[in-house]
């Protein structure tokens, strides 16, 4: 596919988009002139799985595939001026992978949006109606800038070995790629950020003001939560492709190459999500702003036992991320002097863990929550927020340790103040966690707003303050470091292959567990407060209920992928046979 | 390679089944389903009046997101088990009735802030909780036979609760 020319390439990209757009909008005025009428309420209900559910299902698999469009550009940009200053084959070569797997999944992007597209005005004309009425000019923008996003990703990918002597004029496309990418999720985010906490609308829904509407609570911490979620999300999908090229590699030096290709991808993802808890926590503070009651509901109320159902997720992304790293000690020569602090590093995640799933309550309605008190009969507050951000943080600088001892692993410092070193990084670690312990006990003894607007902020504070200066000292401390073998990448056991696809699968069930979280937080309203859902499905359905779809949509997602992936390695094969004919 | 691919295919479904399995198994199932207004009828007793409130406030009013039933440290808001007697003492300190002081203190709740406490709470009779002016009257009443002689009824302190609104220009 990279052999088409530019303008071909940039040609066939515009052509498909336009086909698809047009399709849609035809297929949207047929349907329209063949379905009943809607409902007086403004509703078109499917059969058989009922709108709610086809709609869920489609946006989510949707936003899993722009996520990942959005995101990976991100990194393979980054990657490509990496490599293009440092002189790095291997960098550019990733790069290029990473480029490859968005290009590929922009078709399956573009097609999921129009069957949103047509879905949405079908079964839910009112609402539709509602927000091009408070919206519509943006919607419009928005197929615009999709147009030039598309142009700007095909020319990039198209014109990657045509413009090799040219990086640096490449690498800027690649950053008007991203700033088109940024562009579309602040307007889809402003379309979310309006149903959630709608304003620049009078009571009755008529428009007030348009940029007030754009210009919602929720707008930019909702666009930078997903913006770093992307990331991290591309990344993860990114490792599960070089997980699967691993497992089906050919020769070793394949092996090697998706080996650190995996790697590189993993720590990218775990890496950005370290700030996912402060930006999220942000986001949560706007919705607590704009309205007390949804915030609340949203942390403590009906969705209170989805958190637990989060801290799971999460807690078992970190041990695949620690499983990972402690394995590959096992390719670093020098690797298995560290292999006594794994049992240490192991018991400090397990109590995190389960401080982390420790359910604020046991208690599912406000009925429950008033004959069993509002905290776990048993474990008392134990499972309130105070002790949960502190069991995260730690949680989260055992990860960060272990992330450290790999890349350390294959190093001898040099320098004449190690032990020093050694001591810092030793007071370091201890200090930040008696600072945060404290700060968590201290966190039960003041009112809940000193500790969400003062406290948490410093405990997530001083986390990242460790992590920086760690990073610092052994950047000067392993400066010039005597090397004691290079890494052997390759060799790998394949189980640690299978933890790379559990992160990815793990995020994916995550994103559309939080997805529905985030839509759910407004019950029975289209537009908070604004316009009611009155059809026969306003409701939150049963957490089991909402598992199942979830899962639906995680397997869905992941069938597409594997299409993408088995297409890529098809025309590779496709390229290979035609070079040697 | 073939073996490789299949255990990676089990490893994803594995996990999502499980998952799943968390979801239907270890996590109470319950639906949350929209409130439907209430209807009083005119003349009903008191103690049927504050029973309602009390529906009210435990449910659709979803007061007890925020308020505690007793005073805890951390609470957001005032505890609802005293609430009537520390109401009646503000509405002195502020020389109105108990009733008005509760219709605007649910109407207009940003002018009645109790001490420690931040201005969280939406006006009670508009989205997204959108209580009636029946269901208004059932909620002061069952506030104020926390801790003090109920005065309230319907559809006798309609009048006051009108006129509050109409003051502020609330309703």
């Amino acid at each position: 596919m990279a052999e088409k020319s530019i303008k071909q390439g940039v040609i066939k990209g515009i052509i498909k988009l336009t086909v698809i757009l047009g399709a849609s909008f035809v297929l949207l005025f047929m349907f329209r002139k063949m379905l009943p009428a809607p409902t007086e309420d403004g509703y078109r209900l499917l059969p058989v799985i009922g709108s709610r559910v086809w709609v869920w299902i489609v946006a989510q698999l949707h936003l899993n595939f722009a996520a990942f469009v959005l995101g990976v550009p991100i990194f393979a940009v980054t990657m490509e001026f990496l490599g293009w200053r440092r002189s790095d084959e291997r960098l550019d070569r990733i790069a290029y992978d990473f480029t490859k797997l968005f290009t590929l999944a922009y078709t399956l992007t573009a097609l999921l949006g129009a069957v949103l597209m047509v879905s949405l005005p079908l079964l839910y004309p009112k609402f539709i109606d509602h927000m091009m009425k408070i919206l519509g000019p943006t919607w419009w923008v928005y197929i615009l800038v999709m147009y030039g996003e598309v142009f700007v990703c095909y020319y990039y990918f198209y014109s990657w070995k045509r413009m090799k002597d040219r990086k640096g004029i490449h690498v800027l496309i690649g950053v008007l790629l991203n700033v088109m990418g940024i562009l579309m999720l602040l307007i889809t985010s402003s379309w979310v950020g309006y149903m959630t906490t709608p304003g620049g609308v009078s009571e009755t829904g008529e428009l007030v003001n348009r940029w007030q509407a754009i210009k919602t609570y929720m707008w930019i911490p909702l666009s930078l939560h997903r913006l770093v979620a992307n990331v991290v999300f591309g990344a993860g999908i990114a490792a599960a492709y070089a997980a699967f090229r691993f497992i089906t590699a050919r020769s070793d030096d394949e092996r090697a190459y998706y080996d650190w290709m995996g790697y590189t991808s993993a720590m990218i993802a775990i890496g950005f999500s370290l700030i996912l808890p402060g930006i999220g926590y942000l986001l949560g503070v706007e919705i607590y702003a704009f309205n007390e009651q949804m915030g609340i509901q949203l942390m403590g109320g009906f969705f209170a036992w989805l958190w637990v159902m989060q801290a799971i997720l999460i807690g078992a992304i970190l041990f695949a991320v620690n499983y990972y790293l402690w394995i590959s000690l096992n390719k670093m020569p020098g690797g298995q002097r560290y292999f006594k602090y794994v049992k240490f590093l192991f018991v400090v995640i397990f109590l995190g863990y389960a401080v982390w799933l420790t359910p604020h309550s046991v208690a599912l309605s406000l009925e429950e929550a008033r004959r069993i008190g509002s905290y776990h009969p048993a474990l008392g507050k134990l499972g309130v927020m105070a002790s949960k951000n502190t069991a995260v943080i730690i949680s989260y600088l055992a990860t960060f340790i272990s992330f450290a001892i790999f890349r350390m692993s294959n190093k001898e410092p040099v320098v004449s103040w190690v032990k020093t070193g050694q001591l810092i990084r030793i007071l370091l670690i201890v200090g930040s966690s008696v600072a945060v312990l404290g700060l968590g006990v201290y966190s039960y003894m003041v009112p809940s707003v000193t500790r969400v607007k003062v406290l948490s902020p410093i405990q997530f504070g001083v986390f990242f303050l460790c992590i920086v200066a760690l990073y610092l000292l052994d950047s000067r401390m392993y400066k010039g470091a005597r090397i004691i073998g290079e890494p052997k990448w390759g060799k790998m056991p394949e189980r640690s292959q299978y933890a790379l696809i559990a992160i990815t699968v793990t995020f994916t069930w995550l994103m559309g567990m939080m997805g529905y979280m985030r839509a759910g937080g407004r019950q029975y309203w289209h537009v908070y407060g604004i316009m009611k859902d009155t059809s026969p499905e306003a409701y939150l359905p049963s957490h089991g209920t909402a598992s199942v779809i979830v899962t639906i949509v995680t397997v869905l997602f992941f069938l597409l992928v594997a299409f993408i992936f088995w297409s890529i390695m098809k025309l590779e094969r496709f390229s290979e046979q035609r070079r040697a004919g | 390679m073939k073996s490789g691919v299949l255990k990676l295919i089990l490893v994803v479904i594995g996990l999502n089944l499980f998952f799943t399995y968390i979801g239907l198994d270890f996590l109470p199932q319950s639906e949350s389903h929209p409130p439907r207004e209430i209807k009083i009828q005119e003349g009903i007793s008191q103690d049927d009046l504050i029973v309602i409130g009390e529906k009210i406030v435990f449910g659709k009013g979803q007061c007890m997101v925020c308020h505690p039933m007793n005073a805890e440290t951390g609470m957001r808001a005032p505890a609802i088990a005293t609430i009537g007697r520390d109401t009646k003492e503000h509405a002195k300190k502020e020389g109105i009735s108990h009733e008005e002081y509760l219709f605007d203190a649910l109407v207009n709740p940003s002018k009645h802030i109790a001490e420690g406490f931040d201005d969280i709470m939406s006006p009670a009779h508009k989205p997204p909780t959108s209580l009636s002016e029946g269901e208004l009257i059932a909620v002061a009443a069952y506030l104020q036979s926390r801790g003090e002689r109920v005065t309230i009824s319907y559809p006798e302190s309609l009048s006051i609760l009108k006129e509050v609104m109409k003051k502020e220009g609330g309703s």
